[in-house]
């Protein structure tokens, strides 16, 4: 199992959620969070903006179907035709494990 | 050494605060989150509902609203040694459990190194 952590712009998550339920990934789980990336945030005049709004999405899924999950996610969270500075990562770790609290069940 | 990510209900946020604190695991961090599960219709809660003639409030309700909508719902995590990782796991179980669609979802993911901040040592 992999956890993809998507860290995308807040008004891009509807599309991505929506798209996701239809590409058959219902599961998702979705917080706010404050970052910059390697451009520094943005910087306007002498003003610096380092701590820009975006919103983190987790999914939890089998090997097999990340590459599916990912796709989804970037055709969908990317703006313009080529993308733009700012339109998010996406991050991908292992997990050992994963349980449902109301069966006590092992698996996803 | 292991994270436990648990998801669960905001209402049970208290309950599994004391539990995890009696069983040993004081330290976590908790944090609000929104989130949607695979909302498969369960059977047994049609039944349940056909035969109670109860409206669907509350938990049972969750398996019935809409599939798209996001759920408040409180996300913990706690860094444990890996012995420790099956008893954190029945702790939040036990608390948590409701036997209903809804009631989360727990994941356990690998840490390779941990810092105390306050005098650097990588130790837990």
């Amino acid at each position: 199992m992999l956890l993809i952590r998507a860290i995308i712009r807040p008004e891009r998550t509807g599309i991505v959620l929506s798209e996701l339920l239809a590409a058959g990934f219902p599961a998702v789980t979705k917080m706010d969070v404050y970052g910059r990336g390697k451009q520094k945030g943005i910087v306007i005049g002498d003003v610096q903006y380092d701590e820009i709004p975006k919103e983190m999405l987790l999914i939890v899924v089998n090997d097999e179907d990340k590459d599916d999950v990912v796709k989804v996610i970037m055709r969908n969270a990317r703006t313009g035709e080529k993308g733009n500075y700012g339109d998010g990562r996406i991050f991908i770790s292992p997990v050992i494990d994963a349980y449902t609290i109301s069966t006590g069940k092992q698996g996803l | 050494m292991k994270e436990v990510m648990a998801f669960i209900r905001t209402n049970k946020v208290n309950r599994t605060k004391e539990a995890l604190a009696n069983a040993g695991f004081p330290a976590f961090s908790c944090r609000p989150c929104l989130g949607r599960g695979k909302k498969s219709l369960d059977a047994s809660i049609l039944n349940y509902i056909m035969e109670t003639g109860d409206l669907p409030v509350t938990q049972v309700g969750e398996a019935f609203t809409e599939t798209a909508r996001l759920i408040p719902k409180r996300f913990f995590t706690l860094v444990v040694e890996d012995d420790q990782v099956d008893l954190a796991v029945k702790t939040i179980i036990k608390v948590n459990q409701t036997g209903n669609p809804g009631d989360g979802k727990i994941f356990i993911l690998p840490i390779d190194e941990t810092y105390k901040v306050r005098t650097g040592e990588n130790t837990l």
